[in-house]
């Protein structure tokens, strides 16, 4: 039996030209270059493709040199830079013959990768290599205009790969679909293909996130990815969080956002009482919502940051795992009011701070003191009782923030920075 | 406020703790004192007692030989050190010769800090005598107790605190009733300041003070917000549950250790089979662990109420 790699982009990775979307005018432009070198190397010894990620540069690469019958010859520029593996390209450039006797393809991956800095000459001996090569040298670049690529430009052809557009991006991705036996809406992979803006990796990356465990994909089980926007798809991780199936879909779910984990724990504790509506199973994930705060808390204590893994899996993992009775649905998300709240009490507290100050200076008491056995007393009499109030601020000294505070007036600051009824809702 | 205004200005004005005051007076006879320890509940006339020594001690300018400092408000030993330093320094020209230095909450210092502490009472001893006041005397290390005369004082008597608001009602023009003091009386246990406030807080409304303005008043000042959080979460109304408790921590600002505090005397009150109330006393343990470890008070709370409302549904 036949292993097919776990993911898609390996899975159904073009082997053939004509198994590639998109970028038809690239691929023959490629396809005849490469052509040339059957009979004579032309003038240009190298090409360069480039355009965004995702649009196949690597991958026709790879199929033009399979279909015309050429050993390919791999270097990602990128991670394997070293002096002695440029100087490996120049060497093999200038080999004569190969060890099979094919014909064979040079292919720099990712050449804007080079860093000028640590890879001091590596262009220099890139560009040397393309004049002395006696086989095609394929290089491929995101931005091709990058002032350090400068010396290659005019020794390469240049061949540009485009963004793919709907038309050709989603057949392909329907193809998939028919190969895995998932039923999709063609809304759904519509959604999927706008949403990444002609980058083909990132399609099937996502689509075979969203249909772990699903032999069906609608509108709304995508919908949750959103646009690249951090608002908006917050509610969609969370929703993918609470009803995770497995432990690595709730931790992976969580990587899909752009927040920080305490915010994010923030947000999964304040929606969590909605989610698990039968009291055991929300025993549980409070249980794995109090763990994770423990180790947010060793963690700051400690500033030991390797902790916040485990954090990460209560949060997420130890939530989801903790639905056995709720049936999952779609409910209400709301922002984590407690955040505003604190924010709010903060500034009280710092007030209350002052008022407890003042007292002290009169009462013989601690602060403390003040705070636990005045205060609540001192807002009983402050709202009953203007003229007694009065009396009292003037003995105490109090400012009239304070009197605000004691007599339960909100000042509008308090208000503006704690708006209330903001509540978001999925969309 | 009232509770100052009626502060007793002399010994013989104290309400009860006879003995304390008789030994009291005997250092203003012979004018002079050892290092004192003050020991009892809030509001049973620690601080009282130390003013009235000092002004019997020193006359009507007994602020320039009497000093109160707050453990919970000097920021450390070293704070400490310094202000006893500068203070014992400067000798006065009173007959007395000795000031006295009032070192309240003592007990909230740290072993660490009290033995400190020790050995600056030991340096100044000549020129400084020191009142350390606290609610545990336990809480006060061995050498700064056997170092210190101590005076244990007790909850006040129902009757003095309510004799001591009935002078108070009159002098200030309150209407009241007895049942309404009785009710104050009961609810402060035995704290005369608490009594005070309470009443001056049931009076600020200018309506009789009775039985009902009282716990009118103590219903908001003191919120019994616990015991319906309890009921709210036993019924299965978690959501609400936990707005409660945010409520309580934040807007109240009560401390997580007191709710646990309360919910620890309401689990082994309300209706519940006898077993699951050690069952949460376990679980209400490990929580005052982990707040003690710093952890969240409102995250460990709600998971600590999604346990007891879990384990009284698993009980139907």
């Amino acid at each position: 039996m036949k292993i097919l790699p776990a993911s898609w982009t390996q899975r159904y990775r073009p082997r053939r030209l004509d198994e590639i979307a998109g970028n038809k005018d690239a691929i023959a432009a490629l396809k005849d270059w490469l052509a040339s070198w059957v009979a004579t190397p032309p003038k240009r010894r190298a090409a360069l493709l480039y355009g965004p990620a995702g649009t196949g540069k690597t991958v026709s690469a790879e199929a033009a040199s399979r279909d015309l019958g050429f050993e390919l010859v791999e270097m990602n520029a990128s991670d394997k830079r070293t002096t002695a593996s440029i100087e490996r390209i120049v060497g093999i450039a200038a080999e004569q013959r190969s060890l099979t006797g094919r014909k064979r393809v040079i292919l720099l991956d990712e050449v804007d990768g080079i860093d000028p800095v640590s890879d001091r000459g590596a262009v220099e001996t890139i560009a040397s290599a393309i004049e002395r090569t006696n086989w095609p040298l394929v290089l491929t670049a995101n931005d091709p205009w990058d002032p350090k690529l400068a010396p290659l430009r005019t020794l390469c052809l240049m061949i540009q790969f485009k963004r793919l557009g709907l038309r050709d991006s989603i057949p392909y991705l329907r193809k998939i679909c028919t190969a895995e036996n998932l039923e999709v809406e063609e809304r759904a992979l519509r959604f999927v293909a706008e949403r990444n803006s002609g980058d083909m990796r990132s399609m099937i990356n996502d689509l075979q996130t969203l249909s772990a465990g699903r032999s069906k994909l609608t509108y709304d089980d995508v919908l949750w990815l959103g646009w690249r926007d951090r608002k908006e798809s917050i509610f969609q991780v969370l929703g993918s969080i609470f009803n995770a199936k497995t432990c690595a879909w709730a931790r992976k779910a969580a990587d899909l956002v752009d927040i920080d984990p305490e915010m994010l724990f923030e947000w999964i504790y304040e929606n969590a009482p909605a989610q698990f509506s039968d009291p055991k199973d929300r025993e549980i994930a409070f249980e794995a919502l109090a763990k994770a705060d423990l180790y947010l808390t060793r963690m700051r204590k400690t500033q030991n940051w390797s902790l916040l893994s485990y954090a990460l899996d209560f949060m997420t993992a130890g939530v989801a795992m903790a639905r056995e009775r709720t049936k999952p649905s779609w409910v209400k998300m709301s922002f984590p009011e407690r955040i505003k709240l604190k924010g709010k009490m903060k500034r009280e507290s710092g007030l209350k701070v002052e008022i407890g100050r003042k007292i002290s200076l009169r009462c013989h008491i601690s602060k403390a003191g003040a705070i636990q056995y005045f205060i609540p007393y001192l807002k009983q009499i402050f709202k009953n009782n203007r003229g007694e109030a009065e009396r009292i601020s003037r003995w105490l000294d109090l400012d009239e923030g304070m009197v605000k505070y004691l007599s339960g007036r909100r000042s509008e600051q308090v208000r503006d920075v704690a708006p209330s009824g903001v509540e978001f809702t999925e969309p | 406020m009232w509770a100052e205004k009626y502060r007793p200005q002399v010994l013989d004005e104290i309400r009860d703790q006879v003995e304390i005051v008789e030994r009291l007076k005997k250092f203003v006879k012979t004018k002079s004192m050892p290092h004192c320890l003050f020991a009892g509940p809030p509001g049973t006339g620690k601080t009282t007692a130390s003013l009235c020594l000092a002004r019997e001690l020193f006359g009507e300018r007994y602020m320039d030989a009497y000093m109160e400092l707050n453990a919970s408000d000097a920021r450390g030993i070293d704070v400490i050190r310094t202000t006893v330093k500068d203070f014992a320094r400067i000798s006065t020209i009173s007959q007395v010769p000795f000031k006295i230095l009032v070192l309240d909450e003592a007990d909230n210092m740290t072993a660490d800090a009290q033995h400190a502490l020790r050995r600056t009472m030991e340096r100044y001893t000549e020129t400084c005598r020191f009142i350390l006041s606290c609610n545990y005397s336990g809480r006060v290390i061995e050498p700064i107790q056997s170092r210190c005369a101590l005076f244990r004082f007790a909850r006040l008597k129902d009757e003095d605190i309510q004799s001591h608001l009935a002078e108070i009602g009159v002098k200030e023009g309150v209407k009241f009733d007895a049942e309404g003091l009785k009710a104050i009386v009961t609810i402060s246990e035995g704290d005369m300041r608490r009594a005070i406030n309470t009443f001056q807080a049931a009076a600020s409304t200018g309506k009789k003070v009775d039985e009902k303005a009282v716990f009118h008043v103590v219903g908001r000042a003191e919120p019994r917000d616990v015991a319906e959080m309890l009921l709210l979460c036993l019924g299965n109304k978690f959501t609400e549950a936990r707005s409660k408790l945010r409520k309580m921590l934040i807007e109240y600002g009560i401390s997580g250790q007191d709710i646990l505090k309360q919910l620890h005397t309401e689990v082994f009150q309300i209706d519940l089979p006898e077993k699951r109330r050690i069952q949460i006393a376990e679980v209400l343990g490990e929580v005052d662990y982990r707040l003690a470890q710093g952890a969240d008070e409102e995250v460990q709370l709600s998971a600590l109420l999604a346990q007891i409302a879990s384990k009284s549904a698993g009980e139907e």
